[in-house]
């Protein structure tokens, strides 16, 4: 029993971690319809940079998170300018390529501006085991699981209340109509690119707190589309939750199957949703007219 | 006068060759190709292996992506349990290297039948995806099954031998990856002028228009990712002959992604566009690092190090300033050339 809850908590702190990156890849999705395949790459990216402030700047907890969030902000909005932007209006085929061009080339960047050796974040938080009972839980995961749900809230509010969320859900019900209606589409992708490599940003550096920094980190990408196919590419929210889903499975098939099925459970986990409900659990169902 | 590019019948419009000249310059090239082993030092001998390896993978994809517009990002994946299947079959099992042939086709063509028959039920880019989750699968797979695979310690290959012809000196098996390349080449050129390729172009130009015609989307999707996972595991069985090593290290990611930016630069859907792709491709790094070492000897030093990480680099790089500024692939470029030639001084 004990091993099944300390099992479920750890699911659920790498769950949170890929809910995060899940949700990245779900709002840009939502308001640009394509996939974005350097999103565990952006996200490795940041998590380097957050780093690169704890070890040369301040070990502060604020100035590093701070600094992450505004370098996560740049990162994204000069990918959506140099990259995505003179793409726009050229075949998904195109622009997805595009994507998956980038991913490999923000993989490879990592060995020239760091180096190959995995690294530790370590700004004093995050590794202090609390006990609740018998079970023992470190902070970084508590943070991680409460981050995820806080932010849920948050992008759902953002999305329902706020006018640029309206703008954002009306880019991606319908461009054009949107573009009619005075939205700049541009400035709805930038904000898109900026949000998302945000949030997923702070997945990677949640994961750099509790595990480590590494060029392998760009994974997490991987780990998390499962997620975000089992919300719904098109649900912020049923990502995040997605992820969570995702991160108990990994750690169940792990600790009760065997450590090798760890690895492909989420994989094979999306197979398994296509053909059941391929729409996600909380997508829309796409209804095409012709 | 006849002027300009004309098709009288529809014979014409589905012929292989449309000039006769070409079928000159095709049988000089294989002959130059043929007789290249005897020239070549064993250094760029190992170029030509490679890309005519490269070549049958790649003709294999493009069936895939260029054809039917399906993108795959695991199409390592088949690669890997193509190699697999041969060595297993040959090295383990002793069976004839044909068999082995036919069963890195085979067992490839099956595996795709299971990743292919849920997601190719849906639209867009679900095949990237559950693609890309198979190659990791895979590998996991591999490395579990230990009593069929050996798990990490791999398989080594030797060399097949065919009726009594020994392929295992260089120039042999240069002319067995010839033999493959063209024979694949061929096949892609024949499945693109019949009914089936007419519907892979059909769907990947507009699938609703497609269906509306009468063609059967799920089951024509389903061949196209067969066809292509059949002719991959070729070149994976290939390739781990030119190993002579089979392992799941053998197969890094990267070559899925070789592989796309071979189809983008050479020109989506053209076969042609994948042969002048792999050259390019495959020479690249080798170029770039030739270009470098020029200016100093510290890029020399930087490319043995980071050789991996710089040709993902190049890849990546390709693959956006081709999008970019040339999305038709050299096979545009060379289409402009030809009719800027054909038409001077008119435009057109």
């Amino acid at each position: 029993m004990l091993y099944l809850i300390q099992l479920l908590i750890s699911g659920l702190a790498i769950g949170a971690i890929y809910g995060l990156i899940a949700m990245g890849f779900a709002v840009i999705y939502k308001s640009t319809g394509l996939v974005n395949f350097a999103q565990g790459e952006m996200t490795m990216i940041t998590a380097y940079i957050a780093w690169t402030i704890s070890t040369t700047v301040s070990g502060n907890v604020f100035v590093v998170a701070l600094c992450a969030i505004l370098a996560a902000v740049v990162l994204g909005l000069v990918i959506e300018r140099v990259v995505m932007r003179p793409m726009l209006g050229e075949p998904v085929f195109a622009t997805v390529m595009v994507t998956i061009g980038l991913a490999v080339i923000l993989r490879s960047s990592i060995n020239f501006i760091w180096d190959a050796y995995p690294h530790d974040l370590d700004i004093g938080v995050g590794r202090t085991i609390v006990r609740i009972g018998a079970i023992g839980v470190r902070t970084g995961q508590i943070a991680v699981i409460v981050t995820l749900l806080a932010l849920l809230a948050a992008i759902w509010a953002f999305f329902r209340y706020s006018k640029i969320g309206v703008a954002m859900r009306a880019v991606a019900a319908d461009d054009r109509t949107a573009l009619l209606m005075g939205i700049s589409a541009t400035r709805v992708h930038a904000l898109a690119w900026a949000a998302s490599s945000v949030i997923a940003g702070i997945g990677g550096v949640f994961f750099a707190l509790s595990y480590d920094l590494s060029p392998a980190m760009f994974q997490l990408g991987l780990k998390a589309f499962p997620a975000t196919i089992l919300g719904g590419l098109d649900a912020v929210l049923g990502s995040g939750l997605g992820g969570l889903l995702i991160g108990i499975t990994e750690n169940l098939a792990g600790g009760y199957i065997g450590s090798g099925m760890k690895e492909v459970a989420g994989f094979a986990m999306i197979i398994v949703v296509l053909m059941v409900r391929p729409f996600g659990i909380f997508g829309e169902r796409d209804i095409e007219r012709v | 006068m006849r002027t300009g590019d004309f098709k009288q019948t529809y014979g014409e419009l589905v012929t292989l060759v449309d000039s006769p000249p070409a079928w000159l310059w095709s049988a000089v090239l294989i002959a130059t190709l043929i007789a290249a082993p005897f020239v070549l030092n064993s250094y760029a001998l190992s170029f030509l292996i490679i890309i005519l390896i490269t070549m049958v993978g790649t003709l294999g994809l493009n069936i895939l992506t260029g054809y039917t517009g399906l993108i795959s990002l695991g199409h390592v994946g088949f690669l890997v349990t193509g190699a697999y299947a041969y060595a297993v079959l040959v090295s383990k099992y002793q069976m004839h290297p044909l068999i082995g042939f036919l069963g890195a086709g085979v067992v490839p063509a099956l595996a795709s039948l299971i990743v292919g028959a849920p997601s190719l039920r849906l639209k867009g880019l679900y095949l990237a995806i559950t693609t890309l989750a198979f190659s990791f699968i895979i590998n996991t797979v591999i490395l579990e099954a230990r009593w069929l695979t050996n798990g990490a310690r791999g398989i080594s290959v030797q060399r097949p031998e065919i009726f009594g012809i020994s392929f295992d000196s260089d120039a042999a098996f240069t002319w067995l990856c010839l033999g493959f390349a063209i024979l694949t080449l061929l096949a892609t050129l024949n499945i693109r002028r019949s009914r089936v390729g007419r519907a892979f172009v059909a769907i990947r130009d507009n699938d609703t228009a497609a269906r509306v015609m009468g063609i059967n989307l799920h089951a024509y999707k389903l061949f196209a990712f067969v066809t292509s996972a059949f002719i991959t595991g070729l070149a994976g069985a290939l390739y781990g002959i030119y190993l002579s090593f089979v392992s799941v290290e053998g197969f890094p990611f990267l070559l899925s992604i070789e592989a796309l930016a071979i189809l983008i630069v050479g020109g989506l859907g053209s076969a042609l566009g994948a042969v002048l792709g792999t050259i390019l491709i495959v020479l690249l790094p080798e170029a770039t690092r030739l270009l470098f070492s020029l200016f100093s000897a510290q890029m020399d030093a930087m490319f043995t190090t980071g050789a991996q990480e710089l040709k993902s680099m190049l890849y990546g790089l390709v693959i956006i300033l081709f999008l970019r500024f040339q999305p038709r692939g050299l096979v545009g470029a060379w289409h402009d050339v030809r009719r800027m030639w054909v038409n001077w001084p008119l435009r057109y």
